[in-house]
């Protein structure tokens, strides 16, 4: 199977508005995806219209959100369930600063429902880092029963090599490389991880540009045991946009 | 303190100018997060973040200008940014802490 566990939707302030559930699953299926994940910025709301849309084509998809914790670190946490993703937003919500978004500098923050009606404007500034750091992200997503990767770790600002100087052991699923990554370049940074491959689309045409395979199942458990055994295989990197 | 002044102080290059900037202090920090909780307005921001997401946030605390130490290059999207939201952009080749005792006198503390 092969999945892009790193795709933010119009709720994310950097991402394109176009980026609506209907559009994302439209362009995951048509790049032959078996699986995604919705990872906006600091908040899953946007994940069950996307995984609701998903459902409606048979395309498996959790939910999730791109964590930005206290060391400015970009890190992924997924579901099974928009539920458990929900519950997480809440701590992340109430570790953001109380400054509110300013939709001419950031970018606006719609949640949408599946049919991509505006259900409301998020008004919590998304593009902020939390107060909670990696350790205290990592116990709750395990305790939610979700997995935790360290998002795009080849990138020189917003990674846990930039932030942290090196990939701390003992504390991730998995790490995510960038569509740019050479794997070859990376593979003596992973301190024993598995790697994976991502997309992280802020634009429609992006979606699953690149991608990780792997056999086995896709949900958390599924995702657990492929990165334990080490098994994945990522597409080929892309050197031109 | 006027742009060519303090990019004199600092041995830096202008690479996104702003005649009319007026900096009255100065901020080091490459934690956004602490820049937006600590740096105040009219001020330089002094750090090696050289990505889009520093120009947001000095538009949001209303830096004047940004000075990326370790002569970091500046993206071309940052570069369009800055020059968008009228804040200037200094490189230099000193570090954070060299950078900040050039510019002492933008400590607000001092004054």
């Amino acid at each position: 199977m092969r999945f892009d566990l790193h795709i933010h939707t119009c709720l994310s302030p950097c991402a394109e508005l176009a980026m609506g559930p209907q559009e994302i699953v439209a362009r995951a299926r048509a790049a032959g995806m078996d699986g995604i994940a919705i990872t906006d910025h600091q908040s899953a709301k946007n994940a069950p219209a996307v995984m609701e849309c998903a459902r409606r084509v048979g395309l498996r998809c959790l939910a999730g959100l791109e964590v930005q914790t206290a060391e400015e670190v970009h890190t992924l946490a997924l579901f099974d369930t928009a539920e458990a993703a929900l519950a997480l937003t809440e701590h992340v919500y109430a570790a953001l600063p109380k400054r509110k978004n300013d939709p001419d500098t950031f970018g606006d923050q719609p949640v949408v429902t599946a049919d991509e009606d505006v259900v409301e404007m998020e008004g919590r500034l998304l593009a902020a880092g939390c107060r909670l750091t990696i350790p205290e992200v990592a116990r709750l997503v395990y305790d939610l029963g979700g997995l935790y990767l360290a998002a795009h770790i080849d990138r020189p600002a917003f990674s846990v090599i930039s932030g942290l100087g090196a990939v701390p052991e003992g504390v991730f699923d998995a790490l995510e490389l960038s569509r740019t990554a050479q794997a070859a370049e990376w593979e003596r940074h992973t301190a024993g991880y598995a790697l994976t491959r991502a997309s992280d689309a802020h634009h429609p045409g992006d979606v699953s540009r690149v991608w990780t395979e792997a056999e086995g199942e896709f949900s958390v458990a599924g995702l657990r045991d492929i990165f334990a055994r080490r098994a994945t295989r990522l597409s080929e990197r892309i050197t031109c946009f | 303190m006027l742009l060519t002044e303090l990019a004199e102080k600092i041995g830096g290059t202008i690479v996104v100018d702003n005649p009319s900037a007026n900096i009255t202090a100065a901020y080091t920090s490459d934690l956004l997060s602490d820049v937006m909780g600590h740096c105040g307005e009219e001020s330089a921001l002094i750090t090696i973040q050289n990505h889009l997401n520093a120009i947001a946030v000095a538009t949001l605390v209303g830096n004047e200008a940004i000075v990326l130490c370790h002569s970091r290059p500046v993206p071309d999207d940052m570069k369009a940014a800055a020059t968008r939201e009228g804040i200037a952009l200094v490189t230099t080749p000193l570090s954070q802490f060299a950078a900040s005792v050039a510019l002492q006198e933008l400590n607000p503390s001092q004054k």
